[in-house]
């Protein structure tokens, strides 16, 4: 018999440790905005206080939410149901969870989805792909943000644009590579975009995937995010 | 969007957390809502309901003890105290849909994952309303019930393609079927398939194959929808009702137990899991399932009074025969019968079943005086009661037979064929204490699974041949002819290609228990002792 304490799988301890993590998070940016809601900041630095604290809680929440899936996703446990939805609803929804976020930051924020695009994905998990770099964009863009969602050569491509500096150049060379060889210490995993490319990858029809691209410039002329999804 | 308007609708709102409860009741306050009610659990939300009738519920899926958010739509639902036009929001903690998928029977009307902010729920309020508002005619005309109108509607909204088409043609789809019209459901699910692999149209293709009769061919797209999208639990369900018509009961047992590794908390599936393997013999796994589907019973409006006393049969009957050696099964049973009877109003018929199940216990744990006494007492209320139930009447013969009291036990059942006589549904309950089926059914089932075993075997298909043949012992386990046609086979398995030393057990345990049923003056005998006389030849050869 192996000792009990030796067979302990240290991956599923931390996975149900970040699920009560994350159950927390939410309730604390749920309390967030509440307080927010019902005492506005009375100058500029209180409101950047906010801004800060909500950012940062909305970013842990969806690291969590990241890592969660990606171990379900290695242990096969994750969900994974094709349904077909309304790419808007689903793109509005992203925009309602983080409204506090976006308002707070003043990010003039647009959608430009036609009303009847209807494509046969996985909401929740794009959703949250979606909503990673929303919050992503509320910290590096100016003051706009834009998205959108078009049918490009029978492929559903949604679109998150912003006018910051833009990607760095090494991410826009190979976005996955970066969580293989990123440094914990360097402050960033780009798990956010290995998240991204795994959950695109998912969604295949007729010997196509789904992929992601990263570029600078676009419609707001700062970084823009694409995932395509057959 | 259509113009669609919150103000005048009456909300539900349910969670545990008090916190929660006043969020979501700001929320809605500011949306210009004004009826509300909270509630702060499953069962005060269903008191509401019993009461008044809502638009929209908001529950939360974790409700404390007691029901959840998925029970309490489960029950809503079961006993009709909210109808189709009540929209019911389930809120989850957990991320998205996995912990709802994981028992869901009935779908709510959307779900929303945690933290949830106004503008998401106002906006997905505003969908789902003009979503109802969409359908409201429809909804009327399916109460009416005018289905010719609801067809209509429906045959308009699917068409008309915008964001209300899929959902009709959903339900358009389900209508047709209902009706038998397979042309015209068979033509709605190629179009909607036209444009996406949809799990419901490609199931509703599938189930118009079966309807027509291609049973196999159904039944390998049911196979190929699971292998796309193993979550899909209705085509689980349609999988094995279709096994189950086509007589595959192992299969159908497979098909229900993936169900269940999908989605555990149904406890439906649990009782139906229960059901095939006991027929199929395989009582662990029956009892098993049992005991899912009692303690899923705690909560939800599908449990019976019945489901313990089903387990608590089951159980001491392996019990008895040895199937089953764990002591701690009797105080389960014992628990389980304690129960149910705290829970459900116990008619004679069941408080006599249960007494009579607990002398058997009693038999069990080696008191005897006890469990005489027992038995003892119900016997009396049968007889001063008058109670004339077969279920309660093979109780009586299994207590006999608990307490050592063959002959007893012989002679009350020669008493019940008697009385009985012209009750076939009687008679096929009475006949698994026999040795041989007495009623219609299960004599011509029996033949006929020995008719196809024979073909087998005359074809020298001797392991299809023994299928059969346990298919029949399984449930007429001292039937001579069955025992004898499985030693024949057996023996013709051996000459052919050898036996397994576990066939070759099964042969020696075979003629053993004939010997033990077979006098010199059975008709039977001689083949008997022709067939010993083969199986030993051979041993020697």
């Amino acid at each position: 018999m192996t000792n009990q304490s030796q067979g302990v799988d240290f991956s599923l301890v931390l996975a149900s440790s970040v699920h009560d993590m994350k159950n927390s998070i939410g309730m604390l940016v749920a309390s967030l905005a509440q307080v927010i809601e019902e005492q506005p900041p009375e100058n500029d630095l209180q409101a950047q206080h906010f801004n800060t604290l909500h950012y940062e809680a909305s970013r842990i929440n969806g690291e969590l939410v990241q890592l969660l899936t990606i171990y379900r996703m290695q242990n096969n446990y994750l969900p994974f149901r094709l349904d077909q939805h309304y790419v808007l609803d689903v793109l509005e929804d992203q925009v309602a969870r983080n409204h506090a976020l976006i308002d707070n930051r003043h990010i003039a924020l647009a959608v430009d989805c036609p009303e009847s695009l209807a494509w046969y994905f996985d909401g929740d998990l794009v959703g949250s792909v979606v909503q990673n770099v929303i919050v992503n964009c509320c910290r590096y863009t100016r003051s706009r943000l834009l998205v959108k969602a078009t049918e490009e050569e029978g492929m559903l491509c949604i679109t998150v644009a912003d006018d910051g500096v833009g990607y760095p150049a090494t991410m826009l060379a190979a976005p996955s590579q970066q969580v293989k060889v990123a440094k914990v210490n360097a402050g960033t995993t780009h798990l956010g975009l290995y998240f991204a490319e795994q959950i695109a990858a998912l969604h295949k029809q007729h010997n196509r995937h789904g992929y992601i691209k990263l570029t600078n410039g676009g419609p707001l002329g700062g970084g823009v995010f694409k995932i395509y999804l057959p | 969007m259509e113009e669609v308007s919150l103000r005048n609708l009456r909300f539900l709102v349910a969670d545990d957390f008090g916190n929660f409860r006043s969020t979501v009741n700001a929320m809605l306050v500011k949306m210009g809502i004004l009826n509300i009610e909270l509630v702060p659990s499953g069962e005060a939300l269903i008191a509401a309901c019993e009461k008044r009738s809502f638009d929209v519920i908001l529950s939360d899926y974790d409700l404390g003890a007691g029901r959840n958010g998925q029970r309490v739509l489960e029950e809503l639902r079961h006993r009709n105290l909210i109808s189709r036009r009540t929209l019911f929001v389930l809120v989850s903690g957990n991320a998205a849909k996995d912990v709802v998928l994981a028992s869901y029977d009935w779908e709510p009307d959307d779900y929303l994952a945690k933290p949830i902010t106004g503008r998401l729920l106002e906006q997905r309020l505003l969908r789902l309303v003009a979503l109802r508002e969409a359908l409201m005619p429809v909804y009327q005309a399916l109460e009416k019930p005018d289905r010719v109108m609801a067809v209509a509607l429906l045959t308009d909204l699917s068409i008309a393609n915008n964001r209300h088409s899929l959902a009709a043609q959903k339900i358009l789809g389900d209508l047709f079927l209902e009706q038998g019209d397979l042309d015209k459901a068979e033509r709605l699910y190629g179009m909607a398939l036209q444009v996406r692999p949809l799990d419901w149209a490609r199931l509703g293709l599938a189930k118009i194959k079966q309807l027509r009769g291609e049973m196999e061919v159904a039944a390998q797209w049911m196979d190929q929808i699971l292998t796309d999208n193993p979550l899909y639990l209705p085509a689980y369900d349609a999988l094995a009702n279709n096994l189950q018509e086509r007589g595959q009961p192992k299969s159908e047992q497979a098909t229900v137990a993936r169900a269940l590794e999908v989605s555990p908390m149904s406890i439906l599936r649990q009782k139906r899991l229960a059901a095939v393997a006991e027929a199929n013999g395989d009582i662990p796994t029956a009892l098993k399932a049992w005991r899912h589907a009692l303690k899923l019973g705690e909560y939800s409006c599908h449990a019976k009074a019945g489901d313990a006393l089903q387990f608590a049969r089951l159980a001491v009957y392996a019990l008895e025969t040895g199937k089953v050696v764990e002591s701690q099964v009797s105080d389960e049973v014992i628990k389980a019968l304690a129960l149910a009877g705290d829970r459900f109003d116990l008619g004679p018929v069941q408080e006599l079943q249960t007494a009579f199940l607990r002398g058997r216990l009693s038999a069990l744990d080696g008191k005897l005086d006890a469990a005489q006494a027992q038995i003892d007492k119900a016997e009396a209320r049968v007889l001063n009661d008058g109670i004339r139930d077969v279920d309660v009447d093979i109780e009586r013969v299994r207590a006999r037979q608990a307490l050592g009291k063959g002959e007893s036990a012989d002679r009350l059942l020669q008493e019940l064929l008697k009385n009985y006589a012209y009750d076939q549904e009687a008679l096929e309950k009475l006949d698994h204490l026999l040795p041989e089926p007495v009623s219609e059914s299960n004599r011509e089932w029996v033949a006929a699974v020995n008719r196809e075993g024979i073909d087998l075997y005359n074809q020298a298909q001797y392991d299809a041949a023994l299928d059969c043949f346990e298919r029949a012992r399984k449930l007429f386990p001292v039937h001579v002819g069955i025992q004898l046609n499985m030693v024949q086979a057996l023996i013709g398995k051996k000459r052919l290609s050898g036996l397994p030393p576990e066939e070759e057990k099964q042969l020696r345990d075979a003629l053993k228990l004939i010997g033990s049923l077979v006098e010199s003056d059975h008709s039977q005998y001689a083949r008997y002792k022709r067939l010993r006389q083969m199986a030993y030849a051979n041993a020697s050869s």
